[in-house]
């Protein structure tokens, strides 16, 4: 009788943590790159949801300093490959109202007339506006053969660099601080990428 | 030596290099103009305090406590408080200063309070220099600060400065704050052994002492008569064994002087710049000193900078008189004068008269700088005729990092020189 009792006890267990183990594996499925065309242009989206605004981005974001990011797209004729088709890099400057408890993104140009802006964001909004406007013309993708869309996001975590170098010369404690830490920090850079695809394999949004 | 040469050489050039890639992860641009976004800049700065502590209580050099006090009331200018973050860093010792915004007593306030991470030990290289002709020239500094007072043990190789090259160990102590802000104290500690050229042991006959070590001691206290002039004096007690057993040990005791001044000029489309420096070291007998001498030196430099532009002068003269010891006498032909020249051509012992004047025009694009010099001097000794040199030479300057080929003007042959290093 007590034998049957810990059998039942131990197949409830088993079916429990495989379901727990099922919901874990959904709530932490890795971000997929979505590609597709619009207009002149090959635009991307990513699902689930890319949050990319956390950990320390975040804490230094809700002190009120700037957080900047740098995100590159790739035509490549293989994943990771050096030799690309096609690039586009783009940067963003990310703030945080005190007051308002709302996020801004700056979309920094070349020039001043290439920048754009937006303001009174939640952070998934945020996120978001960074991700669409990345994009690649569709001019510049490879028409007759396989290609790769690779995206590479990182955060420019400026006040790491400053120091290192300065009017004292090359700081040996600041550059070991820098190599040491990425390790007890939150994740900072991000790769995702999506092929072989084709030209016209790929569709417009929705 | 070749390979050698290249280890060292190849991380510091790539460490250059690599904030200048696009997209680069260390740029400046894209951090002023994220710090310019900020949307917090629309606010009013209510008050500023450094580890929680206002800024009128807490203990600060002068000049950044004003700063800090001209930002209240004022928008919320974010590229200013990250430089203020950055000299606080900097000039209190600091191993990380961070700003950190709060909610200020009604909307549309702020207050700001910089966050400060003490370091125990900073280690770093003030100087790097590889020259084609002298090789090597480093120092690597250990230091620590303890309230007012700062510490630094470094180990040296310097092949530029002197006609030996020396090598060994020095201490430093200062104190910032010397009975007041405006008196600094501070001693010095020196060992070197030296190592000299064929050329300089053959020109040195009976003429010269060639020491094969020295030590010094040398105190000294400075008074900041006004922000941009500074008075320091001391003394030096400098000890020296002879590379001949029989000389023994020689002293060249000096009491020592200088003058200091720095003024800057903020127009609306230029900034000049002006320094000057006077200095002067005499070997008394009255302070145990074998020998008897007087070396003065003047420079002066003027700097402009328009847009992209900048251009630089500096003039520097010196003379010594007596019988002065051989690491006092002045020499050309370094990483900063006559530069491409073989020092031991112009003069394998030094001089004891010299003059230079060096002229550079630099364009500036984003955070590199391409230039072009025009260096002039000479170096003679009393009774002889002074003959003029010159050399020209290009150069990139990225940050603290220098890259420069020089060329000295010699009848009939060309001999570029290659240098690279930082802060030299």
């Amino acid at each position: 009788m007590s034998g049957r009792a810990s059998r039942t006890v131990l197949l409830a267990a088993l079916v429990a943590a495989v379901s727990a183990t099922c919901v874990f594996a959904v709530s932490v499925a890795q971000p997929q790159l979505k590609v597709f065309l619009e207009n002149d242009y090959l635009r991307i989206s990513v699902a689930p949801h890319l949050n990319f605004l956390s950990g320390r981005a975040l804490e230094r974001l809700k002190d009120g300093a700037s957080v900047a990011f740098v995100g590159q797209l790739t035509i490549a004729p293989a994943p990771n490959s050096v030799v690309t088709d096609a690039r586009s890099v783009a940067r963003f400057a990310f703030s945080y109202d005190i007051w308002e408890q709302k996020f801004a993104a700056v979309k920094i140009g070349e020039r001043p007339d290439l920048r754009r802006s937006i303001s009174h964001l939640s952070a998934e909004a945020t996120e978001n506006w960074c991700i669409e406007n990345l994009a690649i013309e569709r001019s510049l993708l490879p028409p007759d053969r396989a290609f790769y869309v690779q995206l590479d996001l990182r955060a420019d975590d400026s006040r790491d660099g400053r120091g290192v170098v300065g009017d004292s010369g090359l700081n040996i404690t600041q550059l070991i601080d820098i190599f040491r830490t990425p390790a007890k920090r939150d994740q900072k850079f991000w790769h995702l990428y999506n092929g072989p695809l084709r030209l016209s394999d790929l569709r417009k949004p929705g | 030596m070749a390979p050698a040469m290249s280890r060292l050489l190849i991380p510091l050039l790539a460490l250059a290099a690599c904030s200048s890639l696009p997209g680069s992860f260390a740029d400046e641009e894209l951090y002023r103009a994220a710090a310019e976004s900020n949307v917090n800049q629309r606010y009013t700065i209510e008050s500023i305090a450094v580890a929680g502590i206002q800024v009128d209580q807490a203990k600060l050099p002068n000049r950044l406590r004003q700063r800090m006090n001209a930002l209240v009331g004022k928008r919320c200018d974010m590229a200013a408080l990250e430089d203020l973050a950055g000299d606080l860093r900097r000039e209190l010792h600091l191993q990380q200063v961070s700003h950190h915004l709060l909610r200020g007593s009604e909307p549309g306030r702020v207050r700001v309070d910089f966050d400060v991470v003490r370091k125990p030990v900073d280690v770093s290289v003030p100087k790097l220099l590889y020259s084609s002709r002298q090789g090597f020239t480093g120092e690597v500094t250990a230091s620590t600060t303890l309230g007012q007072n700062g510490f630094t043990l470094g180990a040296i190789s310097n092949g530029d400065d002197l006609t030996e090259r020396f090598t060994g160990i020095l201490a430093r102590y200062e104190n910032t704050h010397f009975g007041s802000d405006r008196v600094h104290f501070g001693i010095g500690f020196e060992d070197y052994h030296e190592q000299w050229n064929d050329a300089t042991k053959a020109a040195a006959g009976t003429n010269f002492d060639l020491y094969r070590s020295r030590r010094n001691i040398a105190p000294e206290i400075t008074f900041v008569v006004a922000r941009p002039l500074t008075v320091s004096v001391g003394a030096s007690f400098e000890q020296m064994e002879s590379e001949s057993p029989a000389a023994g040990a020689r002293s060249a005791n000096a009491v020592t002087a200088e003058i200091r001044y720095g003024h800057k000029i903020e127009g609306e489309n230029e900034q000049q710049a002006v320094e000057g420096k006077y200095d002067i070291r005499a070997g008394v007998a009255g302070l145990g000193s074998d020998y008897s001498y007087a070396r003065h030196t003047f420079s002066v430099r003027y700097e402009v900078r328009a847009g992209r532009q900048s251009a630089a002068d500096e003039f520097a003269a010196g003379a010594i008189t007596g019988n002065a010891p051989m690491f006092e006498r002045f020499v050309l032909g370094t990483s900063s004068t006559l530069r491409g020249w073989d020092r031991y051509m112009i003069d394998p012992v030094g001089g004891d008269r010299m003059v230079h004047n060096s002229l550079t025009y630099g364009y500036q694009f984003g955070e590199r700088t391409a230039e072009i010099f025009y260096d002039s001097g000479a170096l003679w000794n009393l009774g002889q005729p002074a003959q003029l040199r010159h050399s020209v030479g290009v150069g990139y300057r990225q940050g603290v990092f220098v890259l420069t080929m020089a060329f000295p003007i010699v009848q009939g042959r060309v001999e570029p020189v290659f240098m690279a290093g930082m802060n030299y």
